[in-house]
């Protein structure tokens, strides 16, 4: 076999190891580490630190931040009401409602510059975010993934 | 008090019952933040930070699901911003473990050896080796806490522990035979 299939065996072989199952089949796992002398030592030496590791344990802490963190919780409590972070959107999405209802009352031209005034809306509620709205957040995710 | 109790206490203004919930999973999250910044005061940072920005959330938890693996995201999203910002990949150097717990199976100077051989590898995989190894975590729990898929855990998991082993081998670790 090639280096990269002697890789996946690896891979699949530490996983059958750990319980878990793999691309490839235990039978197949094992046929070709019967085969391949590099493949069974590479998997022997990985097997050996994995049990040498399973024998260890973390350190127990004894550090107490509560005094760190106490001074600097907010006065308002947490709660499922709407988020501070949401409520220069919503204040947004009421000032475009209220637009939107004006534009809405017939036989009334409020001319060329009533119709910048989402365009003012949105660029004024992204300033004050300080927030750049074409920027990219990689950390981003939507909620429930 | 448990942690749906004290969460709810929260919601309703109760800031003391977040004590309850800090107290009881403080000493994990440290030695969790530890384990990825290997550096105990940046590790105490990044754990006080990642407690205010729960807080601050605490409105989206999910009182179906245990807090620490949704605490454990918010934690590890601290840790790393946090290593970004210092933009230094040091660790310390300790004369005793921070976060290996001494072993009956191992003499005190191979499990620190063992300890710094894991301090030299790359953060995401001394995360990872710790949570499988340490904490015993399932491929599924792994995945769900580094928000990657299962296979990716596979792979990871599998250098991560080839790179170790090369670092042993480069100390001339004696506490495990290979091929044994």
């Amino acid at each position: 076999m090639n280096k990269v299939n002697c890789e996946v065996v690896c891979i699949s072989a530490m996983a059958l190891a750990d319980g878990y199952d793999s691309e490839l089949s235990p039978d197949r796992i094992k046929e070709h580490l019967a085969s391949c002398e590099e493949c069974r030592r590479e998997v022997e030496h990985l097997q050996a630190l994995s049990s040498l590791l399973d024998r260890q344990e973390r350190r127990p802490r004894t550090e107490n931040v509560w005094q760190r963190i106490e001074p600097r919780l907010p006065h308002a409590p947490a709660s499922q009401s709407a988020s501070p972070v949401l409520y220069p959107f919503i204040l947004l999405g009421g000032l475009l409602l209220g637009y939107r209802l004006l534009q809405m009352i017939p036989d009334r031209d409020f001319g060329f510059f009533f119709k910048l005034v989402p365009l003012l809306i949105v660029i004024a509620a992204f300033s004050f975010l300080r927030e750049n709205p074409f920027k990219i957040h990689p950390e981003l995710r939507l909620e429930g993934e | 008090m448990d942690d749906e109790a004290a969460i709810k206490k929260c919601w309703a203004g109760d800031n003391d019952a977040f004590r309850y919930v800090v107290e009881r999973y403080q000493a994990e999250a440290v030695g969790h933040a530890i384990a990825i910044l290997g550096n105990r005061e940046d590790a105490l940072d990044a754990v006080q930070e990642a407690f205010i920005d729960a807080f601050q959330a605490l409105h989206r938890v999910d009182l179906t699901r245990r807090f620490y693996p949704w605490f454990y995201v918010i934690l590890r999203n601290r840790c790393y911003k946090l290593a970004a910002k210092l933009k230094k990949h040091e660790v310390s150097n300790w004369d005793e473990t921070e976060i290996l717990a001494p072993a009956a199976s191992l003499q005190p100077e191979d499990t620190l050896l063992l300890e710094r051989a894991m301090l030299n590898l790359p953060a995401q995989d001394r995360e990872l080796i710790t949570l499988r190894h340490l904490d015993g975590l399932s491929y599924d729990e792994l995945a769900e806490r580094m928000e990657i898929p299962q296979g990716t855990v596979m792979s990871r998991l599998y250098y991560a522990r080839k790179k170790l082993r090369d670092r042993l081998k480069r100390h001339a670790f004696a506490g495990f035979s290979e091929g044994t």
